[in-house]
């Protein structure tokens, strides 16, 4: 089994007309044998802007820092918030710093891009382990269940899509994916990032 | 100085190595990188280069993006698509681009695609094929138009017409049929979407669409999804789900104050162009 | 004992004297203020810098010499003081103008450009082995961010922004010059004038497309922001040039 799978998890993310979603399960497992149900592998880096980081559960805590770390530095040394695609070059450009010797995680990108005329437009984008970048303009999934993901995602997806009905879209593509993958499932936690707000919902599924 | 740098020094960081190692001793496979199977061409005519590629990126027999960008910039006179792995070809040519901007900014001169090619070539043989990167380099330059391939390992060719990648044989079935010398811009830019197509078509590495670049020396001309040939029809039924579908256990909101103000764009006002 | 100007502390380390002043920073300003004079103004739509470019002999060519330098597409700099000094600090800023790029996949603010080349100027001031480097710079950029900005960076490594400033032999003169001519809401045009103007104020001998150069800032219209990259380069078209000869010609005349 790789190492990709010994801890399980899956995240996906989702564009949406004005808004973005991205979701999470919360399984923590070794193996076959679960763990946690609250174990969270997504992050806000900004106010518009989070991060899902599926893989190996201690890249996942080791990611986590190395990216505050750097995101406040950026914030510190700029004078301003980092933008979604300056962040994803951020991430892609660390990850690959480590080519011969990678991290254990698919990281999973999204938020809304402040233009130049003021308002905001959605983005989502995912890496490989080392970093190639994949700027989708529908959605993009990563983890244990990401092949299902994939598939139950490109029969769902549709453009255009309201905040409320895109937490409808993603919270049924996750729940039915994961259903069908051993290593993702246990809860699940959804965020829908829109221009003034942000959902955070978690919703009930299987615990098996 | 490590503690006052945001960022480690240049060059890869090899400390997780030790553990990967461990790892992959006890039997656990490394994962994947996401790969280009990809078909990649290059083609010399009366005037220029033309470049192609498909626009598919796989991970093992997972489609993982149908759009994606091969044809990667140099500088403005020079391209280079990228086979292999996907985040080798990215960072190497956007090292190579960075390098040949320093160097035409030092010597004052245009680039020339073979101090490219060079610098790519002299990359990937230090790393002695652990740079997974197939490239297909073209562009024209004070000396003419130049066409380049650079296997991963270093050795480089100078042909007039070339593949590289999964896709390669089925591309160049098309060029060793079809190819002529001094043909006009329009029959080079047929004949690689030919050659392309025959790598969507026929190998299962390469798909969806036919991203084309011309360059000559009066310009270069990016042709992004030239030709799509798979595009996806309109679903026929919606498939929303009606709200309150998903059953929740809790919710939280955060809201932002959002400034209604009007923002005046960076800068001040716009030239006054009347 | 050294005994000229700073007495004993004025050779080799960058040593406080009792009273307090590094006297080898107040050597390099001196070989700041005995340089060609430098300015920049900066406009409401975007900021020119110039520089005399003059020789001290008819038979240099003169063509070859290079002293508004391009650090990246949206980032220009000049200099007064140090030749040599300045070419060592082109090329560092050039360096991390693309480090930046290869992190970011932009290039970096004005500001932090400037504070990173302000780094290696003061790290100079307190280095074992090295001195002080015997320039003023003058940095013009554009950033989405902040908008077009001038910085001005000192040998000691401080550097401040300026709506307009002047560096070099002339630079008192040129100060008041560009005090009494500068308003708010000068176009680029008028300021590429202005800066004409002003060095002409202290110039000796002919001004001619060849012994003056000038780089110029413009800010991109909300039309070309909205447009933004360049399709199919991954690149903004850049903000910062430098002026041809035929084009300083053509403002000479006017």
């Amino acid at each position: 089994m790789s190492i990709m799978q010994h801890n399980g998890g899956s995240v996906i993310a989702m564009v949406g007309k004005d808004c973005v979603a991205i979701a999470s399960d919360l399984r923590l497992g070794v193996q076959s044998l679960s763990i946690s149900s609250n174990f969270e592998k997504i992050f806000p880096v900004t106010e518009r802007l989070y991060v899902g980081f599926p893989g190996l559960a201690t890249d996942v805590t080791t990611l986590r820092e190395v990216f505050r770390y750097r995101v406040n530095m950026y914030t510190i040394k700029e004078e301003r918030a980092i933008e979604p695609t300056i962040f994803t070059q951020l991430v892609s450009s660390t990850l690959y710093e480590r080519r011969f010797g990678p991290y254990f995680i698919e990281p999973v990108i999204a938020g809304l891009q402040k233009t130049p005329s003021g308002s905001y437009e959605p983005f989502i984008a995912a890496t490989d382990l080392i970093g190639c970048i994949n700027f989708a303009k529908d959605f993009v999934v990563a983890g244990t269940a990401s092949e299902k993901l994939f598939g139950v995602a490109e029969g769902l997806w549709e453009p255009g899509l309201e905040p409320e009905d895109l937490f409808e879209t993603i919270s049924q593509t996750l729940m039915n994916a994961v259903d069908r993958d051993a290593f993702s499932g246990w809860g699940a936690i959804v965020h829908v990032i829109t221009k003034d707000k942000v959902i955070t919902r978690k919703l009930k599924g299987r615990m098996d | 100085m490590a503690a006052t740098s945001a960022y480690n020094s240049p060059g890869f960081d090899f400390s997780n190595t030790y553990r990967n190692q461990f790892l992959a001793d006890r039997g656990v496979p490394l994962p994947k990188a996401t790969s280009t199977g990809t078909t990649i061409v290059g083609c010399l005519f009366k005037d220029g280069i033309v470049l192609g590629a498909d626009t598919r990126a796989t991970e093992g027999p997972i489609v993982a993006d149908k759009n994606c960008e091969k044809i990667h910039f140099i500088s403005d006179n020079i391209r280079c698509c990228g086979a292999g792995t996907a985040a080798d070809t990215e960072f190497t040519t956007a090292l190579i681009s960075s390098n040949i901007e320093m160097h035409a900014l030092t010597t004052g001169r245009k680039p020339r695609v073979v101090t490219a090619m060079t610098m790519l070539k002299q990359m990937l043989f230090r790393y002695q094929g652990n740079i997974g990167a197939a490239l297909v380099l073209g562009g024209v330059d004070i000396t003419g138009p130049q066409l380049f391939t650079i296997h991963p390992h270093g050795s480089t060719d100078k042909l007039p017409y070339v593949t590289m990648g999964s896709g390669s044989l089925a591309a160049m079935a098309i060029f060793e049929s079809q190819w002529k010398p001094d043909m006009e811009r329009e029959e080079a830019l047929h004949l690689v979407t030919l050659a392309i197509s025959a790598g969507i078509f026929n190998d299962l590495g390469s798909g969806s669409n036919v991203d084309a670049c011309v360059i000559t020396a009066s310009g270069t001309e990016m042709l992004r999804n030239f030709v799509k040939p798979n595009e996806r029809v309109e679903k026929e039924r919606r498939y929303v789900f009606r709200r309150g579908t998903t059953a929740i256990k809790e919710e939280k909101v955060r809201r932002w104050v959002v400034d209604e103000e009007e923002v005046t764009p960076v800068g001040g006002e716009e030239m006054d162009t009347s | 004992m050294a005994t000229a100007g700073g007495g004993a502390y004025s050779y080799s380390l960058t040593v406080f004297s009792p009273s307090g002043k590094l006297v080898q920073i107040e050597h390099a300003l001196a070989a700041v203020s005995s340089g060609t004079t430098s300015l920049g103004i900066k406009a409401s739509n975007g900021i020119v810098i110039a520089t005399e470019k003059k020789t001290s002999s008819i038979l240099i060519d003169d063509s070859v010499i290079e002293k508004v330098a391009v650090i990246c597409p949206n980032i220009g700099i000049v200099y007064s003081g140090m030749g040599p000094d300045f070419r060592v600090l082109v090329s560092r800023a050039r360096k991390s103008a693309q480090a930046y790029w290869k992190i970011h996949g932009e290039y970096p603010p004005t500001k932090v450009l400037t504070q990173e080349l302000a780094n290696v100027v003061q790290q100079a001031t307190q280095s074992g082995g090295v001195r002080p480097y015997g320039v003023s710079l003058l940095v013009a950029g554009w950033d989405s961010h902040r908008g077009p900005t001038l910085y001005q960076v000192d040998p000691s490594g401080s550097f401040w922004a300026w709506k307009a400033s002047a560096i070099g032999k002339n630079m008192v003169n040129a100060k008041t010059f560009l005090e009494k001519r500068y308003n708010d809401d000068i176009s680029l045009e008028d300021a590429i004038h202005t800066a004409l103007l002003t060095l002409k104020e202290g110039f000796e001998g002919q001004m001619t497309e060849k012994t003056i150069e000038i780089g110029v800032v413009t800010v991109p219209s909300q039309g070309e922001l909205e447009a933004g990259k360049v399709e199919g380069t991954g690149r903004y078209k850049p903000t910062f040039r430098k002026l041809t000869e035929e084009e300083i010609r053509d403002y000479l005349a006017l």
